[in-house]
């Protein structure tokens, strides 16, 4: 049995103690949400995530301009051994007249890639951002609905419609991709992930796929060579 | 005992705190600006490598031009297929090119530092860019070059953390420069659409992106400065 002063003592004591403890709680909450604040602000100050990925594109970029360099190296040592045999190396040219020619959109072409297929409205927005997506993952060839889709190709939207080239797009959308599977997978993927909240998209790798149509090339009018 | 308990969970929560707040402590100065100096001379190193790398296919494309055009004048064969080569280049963005059109212009606009403004609007986005560019094409451009980059079949806008990159890895940064050659009212009436770009057209209100266009009766575009790989397509028949 405690005496009333004695219970009055201990009362203040845990008072005291909790007080403490309260206070001490309350500085250690506020100052780790500012110094969480003053991180946030250093890491994008600093920006170590951007250089990160840019020094990954870059080693990407210099490898494919490594490549490209070999092609053209092979290409001019074909040539000037025709021209030096006194001849003229027609296949030469005709290689890079196809290679031209399946970059342009100007020819049937087959091979290994992927087959997207979406159920449900898509914007001209999101079909832009998968295109950007895949041609980063170097898409040699695309068809999106029976029509070829290059580089100069317009994509728009009217309303609810998408119109590629002028043509209005009916749903489900069938995107042929012919390249790399493994780079244009994880770029499929990228696009589906935003989509897939509102709409179904199915990604099927095809070992070979054919995209049969081409595009005209528009008239030039205006332009001329040179700077 | 039930004070034991109060107190023994409060230690236990300062205790957590404190040890949070150490690990959320940031990098010394001295390891955050090492490492910040590190990746910033791997970039210079990148870039430099990528400059070269793009000068070496300037210079071999320029080669084997000069032997095609040997090649064509040596076989009627070979020029039959230099013509037609020629032409291909030119869709591909592979020859300069200069004529009448539209130059668009835009830049970042200023930030409101708006404490329930949180959008980013005030910034030029690359999807922006692609935007653009994207009208253009649609109102028949026959070229168009982004900061002197062209815009080719494989050219892909993409961010690489906050920088906006095009054609092997070029960033683009502000001010943005669109010129497309074409039709200069052509391309002035899509530009100018509202139906067209009418997002940016919003934000160039709010926040003074500078958007404006002007038309022109000389422009010129620079050919792509590399070149194309062709992997996995093969040509049918």
């Amino acid at each position: 049995m405690h005496s009333p002063s004695v219970e009055l003592t201990a009362r203040s004591q845990r008072l005291v103690i909790f007080s403490l403890i309260a206070i001490g709680l309350g500085f250690l909450i506020v100052v780790q949400l500012r110094s969480q604040a003053a991180v946030a602000r250093t890491l994008a100050a600093q920006d170590d995530t951007s250089v990160a990925l840019l020094i990954n594109d870059l080693n990407r970029a210099n490898n494919q301009l490594i490549q490209q360099n070999a092609v053209l190296a092979e290409q001019q040592t074909q040539l000037q051994k025709a021209l030096t045999s006194g001849g003229a190396d027609s296949q030469a040219l005709s290689k890079e007249l196809t290679t031209l020619r399946e970059v342009n959109g100007a020819i049937a072409v087959h091979g290994p890639g992927l087959e997207i297929r979406i159920q449900g409205p898509v914007m001209d927005f999101e079909l832009q951002d998968a295109l950007n997506n895949l041609r980063n993952a170097g898409a040699e060839a695309i068809s999106l609905n029976g029509y070829r889709i290059i580089g100069s190709t317009p994509v728009v939207s009217r309303g609810d419609i998408l119109m590629v080239a002028g043509h209005a797009l009916r749903t489900p959308l069938v995107m042929l991709v012919i390249g790399d599977a493994e780079q244009l997978g994880p770029a499929a993927d990228l696009s589906a992930s935003s989509l897939q909240t509102r709409v179904e998209v199915s990604i099927q790798r095809q070992d070979d796929l054919a995209i049969t149509e081409v595009v005209t090339p528009r008239p030039v009018i205006y332009a001329q060579l040179g700077k | 005992m039930t004070v034991l308990a109060s107190v023994s969970l409060a230690t236990f929560l300062v205790a957590g705190l404190a040890a949070t707040q150490f690990r959320s402590q940031p990098l010394p100065p001295s390891n955050r600006l090492a490492r910040d100096e590190a990746l910033r001379k791997s970039v210079n190193q990148l870039e430099d490598q990528n400059r070269t790398l793009k000068a070496r296919v300037q210079t071999l494309q320029a080669d084997v031009k000069a032997g095609e055009d040997e090649s064509a004048r040596r076989s009627s064969a070979a020029q039959e297929v230099k013509a037609q080569l020629d032409e291909q280049k030119t869709f591909a963005g592979l020859t300069a090119l200069h004529g009448p059109g539209l130059t668009v212009l835009l830049h970042d606009g200023t930030d409101p530092n708006s404490p329930v403004d949180h959008s980013l609007g005030w910034t030029i986005h690359y999807q922006d860019l692609q935007d653009i560019v994207n009208v253009l094409w649609a109102s028949g451009a026959e070229a168009v070059a982004v900061n002197g980059q062209r815009i080719v079949p494989s050219t892909a806008f993409h961010y690489a953390g906050v920088n906006i990159l095009v054609n092997n890895a070029s960033r683009l940064s502000g001010p943005y420069t669109v010129i497309a050659v074409g039709d200069p009212p052509a391309l002035a009436n899509g530009v100018g659409n509202p139906d067209q770009l009418a997002e940016l057209k919003s934000r160039n209100r709010i926040y003074g992106l500078g958007f404006s266009w002007l038309r022109s009766t000389r422009l010129s575009v620079p050919a792509y400065d590399a070149t194309f790989l062709v992997k996995y397509a093969q040509p049918i028949g």
